[in-house]
């Protein structure tokens, strides 16, 4: 039996396998180019429009196709450090993206770096070994349940994920009290079951 | 057994990577300790990733993908691609999350005054030069002493505390927001009793007088969002002596 046909029996739940993990697994093993290549024509474009939306006043077009290839490239690099178990290919390349994204806005302020940004946000942080199962299982819901999300839920979300704004960022955009932006991040979180007691 | 987490907001803020620094070396150092908040805060990259691949894609430049590996053969050499810092990176947080672990073992006589080698969270080890002996420390009273740590772009204080066994701190009232987390030992407070892991958050207003446990030095990560202002006339005629000193220290 699979990992994955274990975890489906046990969760109860069907867990589709993730359709990018081998082309990483390929790279990671052999550096395949045209596995990368097939990456790239997928994950680059999203890049972009990520690195486009989130940077506001610090990114062009031009610069965001640049950060679009250096994401990528630590995806060449790190394809060895890709655990499938803990985190699915969409999620881990996010956490790359987002890191990018933030150094380069730290580099762009010019502040000394007594901080190296991936010390504080870690790119493959694992959960105990007990959890991961729950853990794919909160993927596959997360998947499936964004898109019933009521607007005004998915609209906090995508702010705070692809926006890149805080929690009082939100609130000021949007003129909603600073607690109002909280419980709908909240309710939101409960119907992805991330849930978080406080 | 660690009973205080940071919420929701702390938690969403850190895994879309909106926490200004201080914050966020709190958040990183408590999930160190906590398996529980590590799963949050990978469940919430989850949405990033879902998010993420439901974007409209961004159209490429034509030769996007040619220069991209046109660089990579620029620096590697062909058949060797391995990218050592990951796996270094990766020894290096074992080794401190292990060290950390052990240090919650050790006795009253290998307190970081003893002079032992007290391993702290990775997201410190560049601010601390890799431990506790390497901090520029500012004693502050019998009981207490203060190693400022200098987070560049921040607002917020940021600073490690360390309370002698059985030491009491000034009781001092926040004019803004205090985040402390419990490296090692343990201390209480009117409110409550806390221990390594503890990732506590005090708002404008409250006032208390920790205390550190009798068998062992207490070891915290602090960031405020003001100085912190002590009750008592002495610590108020102190304090400017306090913050001058600290200030030499974080601009040394």
């Amino acid at each position: 039996m699979t990992k994955l046909q274990e975890l489906n029996l046990r969760s109860g739940l069907s867990l589709e396998p993730d359709p990018w993990a081998p082309a990483i697994r390929s790279v990671a093993q052999s550096g395949d180019r045209q596995a990368f290549q097939k990456l790239y024509a997928h994950f680059a474009p999203l890049i972009k429009a990520f690195l486009a939306k989130g940077m506001g006043p610090h990114m062009d077009r031009s610069a965001a196709e640049e950060m679009a290839q250096e994401v990528m490239l630590k995806v060449w690099r790190k394809a060895e450090s890709f655990n499938g178990s803990k985190a699915s290919v969409n999620t881990w390349i996010f956490t790359i993206a987002r890191n990018t994204r933030i150094d380069f806005i730290r580099r762009s302020q010019r502040t000394d770096r007594t901080i190296d940004i991936e010390d504080i946000w870690h790119e493959a942080d694992s959960p105990e070994p007990l959890v991961e199962l729950q853990q794919r299982r909160v993927e596959a819901i997360v998947r499936r349940s964004l898109d019933t999300l009521p607007p005004e839920q998915a609209l906090v979300l995508e702010k705070a994920f692809i926006e890149s704004l805080s929690h009082n960022e939100i609130a000021e955009e949007l003129d909603l009290p600073l607690g109002t932006v909280k419980s709908r991040i909240r309710l939101a979180l409960n119907k992805l079951q991330i849930l978080i007691d406080r | 057994m660690i009973s205080y987490h940071p919420d929701s907001r702390f938690l969403t803020d850190f895994a879309s990577a909106n926490l200004p620094l201080s914050e966020a070396v709190c958040v990183s150092a408590h999930l160190e300790f906590c398996g529980k908040c590590r799963a949050h805060v990978q469940q919430l990259a989850d949405i990033g990733g879902h998010l993420l691949s439901r974007l409209q894609p961004e159209t490429l430049e034509p030769d996007s993908f040619e220069r991209l590996m046109g660089r990579i053969d620029a620096q590697e050499v062909p058949g060797v691609k391995r990218d050592t810092t990951v796996e270094q990176a990766t020894t290096g947080a074992k080794q401190s999350a292990s060290a950390v672990l052990s240090a919650a073992s050790h006795s009253r006589t290998e307190s970081p005054r003893g002079g032992a080698v007290v391993a702290l969270p990775r997201a410190l080890h560049r601010l601390t030069q890799g431990g506790v002996q390497n901090l520029r420390w500012v004693q502050l009273g019998k009981a207490l002493r203060v190693a400022p740590l200098h987070i560049d772009e921040d607002v917020r204080e940021t600073a490690i505390y360390d309370i002698k066994a059985g030491g009491k701190m000034p009781e001092h009232e926040h004019r803004g927001e205090e985040i402390t987390v419990l490296l090692r030992g343990s201390f209480s407070d009117a409110e409550g009793s806390y221990s390594r892991g503890d990732f506590l958050v005090r708002n404008a207003g409250e006032a208390h007088q920790p205390m550190a446990t009798q068998d062992m030095d207490c070891l915290c990560l602090v960031s405020l969002e003001r100085p912190v202002r002590p009750r008592s006339w002495l610590y108020r005629l102190l304090e400017p002596f306090v913050q001058h000193q600290l200030h030499k220290v974080a601009t040394r």
